[in-house]
């Protein structure tokens, strides 16, 4: 029977050019469950995330996003996604606290959720994106991707740039996220210690 | 106005919005067009001199240029409302969180009210070097609104095809002037209609059903262009 929340996506094929990147990829991953994705650089990991957002097509392969029982189109999958990843950047010219609010706007969420998720993160709200630290902008990512308490979240190396508590605190979000039935799926090059990892993907490389 | 309709128009205000606090903060668009528009306009003054006070001269010659002026202001500093959303990757974001036909509304808005700014400040001072009188005001300022209306709405549309490309520069010039033809033809005869004191004729109506049909055309294409 077929599960009423989960992701799964089948045959995915992607190449740039003549550069075959993916070669029919396929997982599942459901409530609670993380989905690890392995590989080294080149290896498509990045590809296969923003295929799963929506942010690119793939030439081959399905990919769908059964939330409560319903299918999403993939207009609505790209609106219902948290999404960290190296390419996904906020404006510079912003404060943190005015970028999150821009995007609670956008995504129809009350515009009280960005200086709590900043005070959670620990991250001041008045200074401008641009100003802040690699690491600091990390976290702004991840405060992007929580803002509408998304079910799935696509994270592509989601601990990058950041110091240990960062990371701790990361992965004690990704935890409770997971025990709220959420899921995920984890790209990351070298080894990750994530909570309830329940299936890997390696891409190799 | 349905809960849906009232998120949309949110959304596009949103964009308007963190668009001119952005450009508030850089100042890109406003310089750029600014200080081209400007410069032009003095050389053209320069040289010209003050061929306003022949009738004959300012109705042919003078809409021709105006027009121009902004033109190519437009096509110096519009892109930027999308390809500087590329270039620092705050697309990604977009695309994940905004509704597309809301943000097409939002940079076109955005768009316009920089032109609108800029024909603000150059109108005068055209007329003023070049001494020409207007003899029909309220269709010079119809002229204006219609015709920068049209420009910023093609040029919204056109940045957003040529962003993602590699010569998106020459690209946007190449695609946008044949686009913006019919609009520039259309407001440089209202224009002369203006400082000539004729009625508006067929031009007006050509003009706004030209810019009804660039807005349709670009809620309707613009998610595909912006989305994979």
């Amino acid at each position: 029977m077929e599960p009423a929340t989960c992701l799964r996506f089948e045959g995915i094929k992607r190449r740039f050019g003549r550069l075959r990147v993916l070669t029919g990829v396929s997982g599942t991953v459901g409530p609670g469950e993380v989905l690890l994705v392995h590989g080294a650089n080149g290896s498509g990991k990045s590809t296969l995330v923003r295929i799963l957002a929506g942010l690119l097509a793939q030439e081959r392969g399905t990919v769908e996003y059964r939330l409560d029982g319903r299918a999403l189109a993939i207009d609505e999958r790209r609106r219902a996604v948290g999404y960290v990843a190296p390419d996904l950047a906020l404006y510079e010219e912003l404060t943190a606290v005015e970028n999150l609010e821009f995007f609670c706007r956008l995504r129809g969420v009350d515009a009280g959720r960005a200086p709590e998720l900043l005070d959670r993160l620990g991250l001041p709200h008045d200074r401008l994106a641009g100003a802040l630290s690699s690491g600091m902008r990390q976290r702004l990512r991840w405060g992007w991707a929580l803002l509408d308490r998304p079910r799935l979240l696509l994270l592509d190396e989601p601990f990058q740039n950041l110091d240990q508590p960062g990371v701790e605190q990361g992965t004690a979000i990704l935890d409770e996220h997971l025990a709220a039935g959420g899921f995920a799926v984890v790209a990351n090059p070298g080894p990750l210690e994530v909570p309830r990892v329940a299936s890997r993907i390696d891409l190799g490389g | 106005m349905s809960r849906r309709a009232s998120t949309w128009a949110a959304e596009a205000a949103a964009v308007f919005v963190k668009d001119w606090r952005c450009e508030y903060r850089t100042r890109y668009a406003l310089n750029t067009l600014g200080l081209f528009a400007f410069t032009t306009l003095v050389v053209v003054s320069v040289v010209l001199g003050p061929i306003g006070n022949s009738l004959q001269m300012a109705t042919a010659v003078l809409p021709v240029i105006l027009w121009l002026i902004v033109l190519f202001a437009v096509t110096a500093g519009l892109p930027r409302i999308f390809v500087a959303e590329e270039e620092t990757h705050t697309a990604t974001a977009l695309r994940l969180a905004a509704t597309p036909s809301a943000l097409f509304c939002g940079k076109a808005a955005y768009g316009f009210t920089i032109v609108t700014l800029l024909e603000a400040l150059i109108t005068p001072l055209f007329l003023a070097m070049l001494q020409l009188s207007i003899a029909r005001p309220g269709l010079l300022v119809t002229a204006l609104a219609a015709g920068g209306f049209g420009m910023a709405v093609g040029s919204t549309l056109i940045a957003a095809m040529v962003a993602q490309a590699r010569t998106r520069s020459a690209l946007f010039a190449v695609l946008l002037l044949p686009v913006l033809v019919p609009a520039l033809l259309f407001a440089v005869q209202l224009t002369r209609a203006a400082i000539a004191g004729e009625p508006p004729g067929v031009e007006l109506r050509m003009l706004l059903l030209y810019d009804g049909t660039l807005s349709v055309a670009g809620l309707m294409l613009f998610p595909s262009i912006w989305t994979p």
